[in-house]
């Protein structure tokens, strides 16, 4: 088993790599290519395990992709294999950006860049928009939450609190809601 | 220690976060306070991390990192924001039955959404004030370019990419840098 698991560490850097590579637009696409190398090509994982590791990786923080990664990487060779596949996934976006950040910097003055880039800019609220519309959906489960948000929303614009700080209070907020919610059904 | 306060700020971001969007305004909020970029090069970062691949959080760590303090810095700030994963994950990935089955999770997280979407509609109207908003007066040319593209991503469901590169053509068309 062991050395099954160790002759892995190849195959998954790589694969990450490659998914790293030429992976657009978040999370999803990864999980989508995850599945079809690893499931339906070489069944590694069920696709009951990749649904688990999907809705895991969301719901603890950090980056959702890292995540499912880490879940995946751990499942198929241990704690390297987890090693191997977050490192196969960071590695290649990060040169890319170190490149893009280079010439970032050397072009943004220049006056077509620089009129472009107020262009982008103004899209850069829509695109937000549109993925807020996305997690409206997931998030609002009921009066309370509209609620939280309203609050996050307020103390976020008019007030000096960090928001580490706001995050945190949310999560105070759910179990303490949820708690009471419980505590009513109950009674 | 610039490299030290980069690692601390996107480890604090990474763990106050839960992917994708929702790492924009913890982001926004540390590169501010820390004066280490203003609201427009945050607007920027988001543009570049959709143009590009990776997940949008990496992007924005190394982008942010290499802005502040060099490739050193994109280092530390990549390392911060992926200490969630190194950790929590991997915890979780060893006792994955018992974070599946975690109703604590799933209580904080029922407030931690919502909060999510709050702060994500705060930073659209504080992004908004320094986007369409030219010396001091409101420009037209930058609102039409957003009802554009917000009709372009949402009514016609284009890609981000695509988007944004209508955006930049449009911009070069109406806009003086």
């Amino acid at each position: 088993m062991q050395s099954k698991q160790s002759g892995r560490l190849p195959d998954i850097l790589k694969t990450f790599f490659k998914f790293g590579c030429f992976t657009f637009g978040g999370g999803w696409s990864i999980v989508a290519q995850i599945q079809k190398e690893y499931v339906e090509k070489k069944h590694w994982i069920t696709d009951e395990q990749l649904l688990d590791y999907t809705s895991i990786a969301r719901s603890i923080p950090g980056l959702m992709i890292g995540n499912a990664s880490v879940l995946f990487g751990y499942q198929a060779a241990g704690v390297s294999g987890a090693l191997a596949a977050l490192l196969g996934i960071t590695i290649p976006p990060f040169i890319i950006m170190i490149g893009v950040t280079f010439i970032y910097s050397v072009f943004r003055d220049n006056p077509m860049v620089a009129s472009a880039m107020i262009g982008v800019r103004a899209a850069v609220v829509p695109i937000i928009i549109s993925a807020l519309l996305k997690l409206f959906r997931s998030g609002m489960k009921d009066g309370w939450c509209y609620l939280i948000a309203a609050s996050a929303m307020a103390l976020s614009l008019f007030t000096g609190l960090s928001n580490v700080l706001i995050v945190l209070i949310g999560a105070a907020a759910g179990l303490l809601i949820t708690e009471v919610k419980t505590r009513h059904d109950l009674s | 220690m610039i490299y030290l306060e980069l690692f601390i700020s996107f480890a604090l971001i990474g763990f106050t976060s839960f992917g994708g969007m929702s790492m924009i305004p913890l982001i926004n909020d540390q590169m501010i306070s820390h004066r280490w970029m203003t609201m427009q090069e945050v607007a920027d970062i988001v543009a570049i991390a959709e143009m590009t691949p990776g997940p949008l959080g990496l992007n924005c760590a190394t982008f942010a990192g290499h802005r502040t303090a060099g490739v050193l810095g994109a280092l530390c700030a990549t390392a911060g924001v992926l200490l969630p994963s190194l950790s929590v994950a991997i915890v979780a990935a060893a006792m994955l039955s018992r974070f599946r089955e975690s109703r604590t999770l799933a209580r904080a997280l029922y407030g931690i959404r919502p909060v999510m979407i709050g702060m994500i509609a705060a930073i659209i109207v504080q992004q908004a004030m320094t986007n369409y908003v030219i010396s001091g007066s409101v420009s037209p040319a930058t609102v039409l370019i957003g009802a554009v593209s917000l009709v372009l991503l949402v009514h016609f469901k284009w890609s981000v990419p695509r988007t944004i590169l209508v955006a930049a053509a449009l911009g070069l068309a109406l806009c003086r840098g």
